[in-house]
């Protein structure tokens, strides 16, 4: 069965071409020279790359609150999803496992409800508007991102392991830090990966808690709509890609992204 | 998963009947009780404030009052007149949400299926490929297919140039067009359109729909594959009585995954559908932070999106585990 059929890798070549091509034209649109988006470009230049990340104050601003929330949005993520996931495997019990679905349950359900009382939580609490209360909410909403990757990890690990490490007289405290820790570093830096793209790229759970005081690329791109496409926002596009392709290559790298997607390991 | 077969030595550090008991336990439950606050609390505070009351300007006070449901499903001047507006926003929503839906999943199932005959590395590399178009922002999928179906330098021209456009009035079929309102009396038009809406809304969901399909898929035992081969079986037909009866529910599943997560789609609604076409999210942004300023009345638009979706997760939550043990 490994070699597919002609049909079938026209199709699947095909199917890369129509996922390619808004990507394509959007960075392609990134090199003109005028204000407009013309495809293909007209008088290719360099300049939009210049203002979007250098001279321009609305995008470097920006692209730093985007950078600063999502990383930190990440990492908040991962230290909600650890404890969960973790008592989730040892205990298994009732409380676990609502815990568990209450961490998954903002990605499960239509972002713009969430968002919405996000909004209405951090304006009761005077917190709207302020990044710190952005960093919360977009971690509260991809919590269930790491929480998968890392309980696929803790299920990895051999119980045999763990009960001889037991039976030698190790508290769970040192089996935690020799066995358990080691194993799932990969799971969790998936994790934090994920979390990290999407945040970069998320906008309608943003666009409600950050009220207008400050602004995303996303956020910023979608103000500029009104005033229709211009090629620096095509700049910014191009930014998102290569930050989701380096990242989900460094989760290929160290992890195995197949396993991480749920195929079946024990066939090759 | 044996997760029972945690032993006494396996309890945690501080069980040392004591004080440390009690902190190991207190730490615990301030963790739950900032989960729920972050997770849980938003969709409560959004169910609250649907019962409030608007009041004049732009402020509303907390109530019991159900006039914001009276005004979504029969409106705000029932009984002496009936409207139907919401209503049909939420038709729309469920409407696009359905076909986009629908037709990812019909077009990422041949798809998956062929990755997961792919050797390992390939499948890794279509992975990262995939994840890193699926990340993308709803922004910038709205943008690019802009570009690419405006009239001025996408689609269109290649029809334009092509003589495709030329074509389609000398086969007669560029009246059928206009009257899908996918034509104006030059070339053929594409925005605003249900149908620009809803191949943005699938394009969106497509990457989802691989990688929800590919566990199932790449869990299909091959044997039965081959089995099915040898005994003659024509391609088609293997995959018509053997593959899609196996990851049936998993197919379901998907398309009702799918359809949640497109049920609050707003950008590209606003760019692509017509004002008389759009969706409840775009009304719910409206009432929220837009022209209107009625929150009470978007909670309550919130919260039956909600109940929609909701309702469709515990119906494929119901599917599954009855598949499960069937």
């Amino acid at each position: 069965m490994r070699r597919l059929h002609w049909a079938a890798s026209l199709f699947m070549g095909l199917a890369a071409v129509v996922v390619l091509m808004p990507i394509v034209v959007v960075s392609a649109a990134a090199l003109n020279g005028g204000r407009s988006m013309a495809f293909p470009p007209e008088n290719p230049t360099f300049d939009r790359f210049v203002e979007f990340f250098v001279s321009e104050p609305v995008w470097t601003t920006a692209l730093w609150n985007s950078i600063v929330i999502s990383v930190s949005a990440a990492a908040l993520s991962v230290l909600i999803a650890w404890p969960v996931a973790y008592w989730l495997w040892r205990a298994n019990d009732g409380l676990s496992k609502v815990l568990a679905g209450l961490a998954a349950m903002p990605f499960a359900l239509p972002p713009i409800v969430f968002g919405v009382g996000l909004g209405f939580l951090w304006s009761f609490t005077g917190a709207l508007g302020q990044m710190w209360a952005g960093v919360l909410s977009l971690a509260a909403l991809f919590a269930a991102l790491p929480l998968v990757t890392i309980s696929i990890g803790l299920q990895s690990i051999d119980k045999a392991l763990l009960e001889a490490a037991a039976t030698m007289g190790a508290t769970e405290g040192v089996s935690f830090r020799t066995i358990v820790l080691p194993q799932t570093i990969p799971y969790t830096m998936s994790g934090f990966f994920f979390a990290l793209v999407l945040s970069f790229n998320e906008f309608i759970v943003m666009f409600f808690v950050s009220s207008s005081s400050y602004a995303t690329v996303t956020l910023q791109i979608f103000n500029s709509l009104r005033n229709g496409f211009t090629p620096t926002m095509a700049v910014a596009a191009i930014t998102f890609i290569t930050v989701s392709v380096v990242a989900f290559s460094l989760v290929a790298r160290f992890g195995d992204l197949p396993r991480l997607m749920g195929a079946d390991t024990t066939r090759r | 998963m044996s997760v029972e077969t945690a032993d006494p030595p396996m309890a945690p550090p501080d069980v040392d009947r004591g004080p440390g008991l009690s902190g190991y336990f207190m730490v615990r439950i301030a963790f739950c009780v900032a989960v729920a606050a972050l997770c849980l609390l938003p969709f409560l505070m959004v169910i609250a404030i649907s019962f409030g009351e608007k009041v004049e300007g732009a402020g509303w006070h907390f109530a019991f009052d159900l006039t914001n449901y009276r005004r979504f499903f029969v409106g705000a001047d029932w009984p002496n007149s009936t409207s139907t507006l919401y209503l049909q926003k939420l038709g729309w929503s469920i409407y696009y949400a359905v076909i986009a839906s629908v037709i990812a999943v019909v077009s990422a199932f041949p798809f998956t299926y062929f990755l997961t005959r792919l050797t390992r590395k390939a499948q890794t590399l279509w992975l990262v490929f995939l994840l890193s178009s699926l990340s993308l922002s709803e922004v910038f999928i709205v943008m690019g297919w802009d570009i690419l179906l405006s009239a001025r330098s996408g689609l269109p021209m290649v029809f334009q140039e092509t003589g495709l456009t030329q074509w389609l009035k000398d086969m007669g079929w560029f009246d059928t067009l206009r009257d899908w309102g996918l034509a104006s009396p030059r070339n053929v038009k594409f925005k605003t359109s249900v149908f620009a809406t809803v191949l943005t809304m699938s394009y969106l969901v497509w990457p989802y729909a691989v990688i929800l399909l590919y566990p199932a898929l790449s869990r299909l035992d091959p044997s039965l594959i081959e089995a099915a081969r040898t005994m003659g079986a024509r391609p088609w037909t293997v995959i018509r009585t053997v593959v899609i009866p196996s990851v049936k529910l998993a197919l379901i599943g998907t398309v009702l995954l799918l359809f949640v997560f497109l049920l609050g789609t707003y950008v590209a609604v606003t760019v692509f559908a017509a004002p008389a076409q759009q969706t409840l999210a775009v009304s719910i942004y409206e009432a929220v932070r837009g022209a209107t300023l009625n929150a009470p009345f978007g909670s309550a638009q919130a919260v039956v999106l909600l109940v929609t979706a909701v309702i469709l997760l515990v119906i494929g939550q119901k599917l599954s585990t009855a598949g499960g043990k069937g």
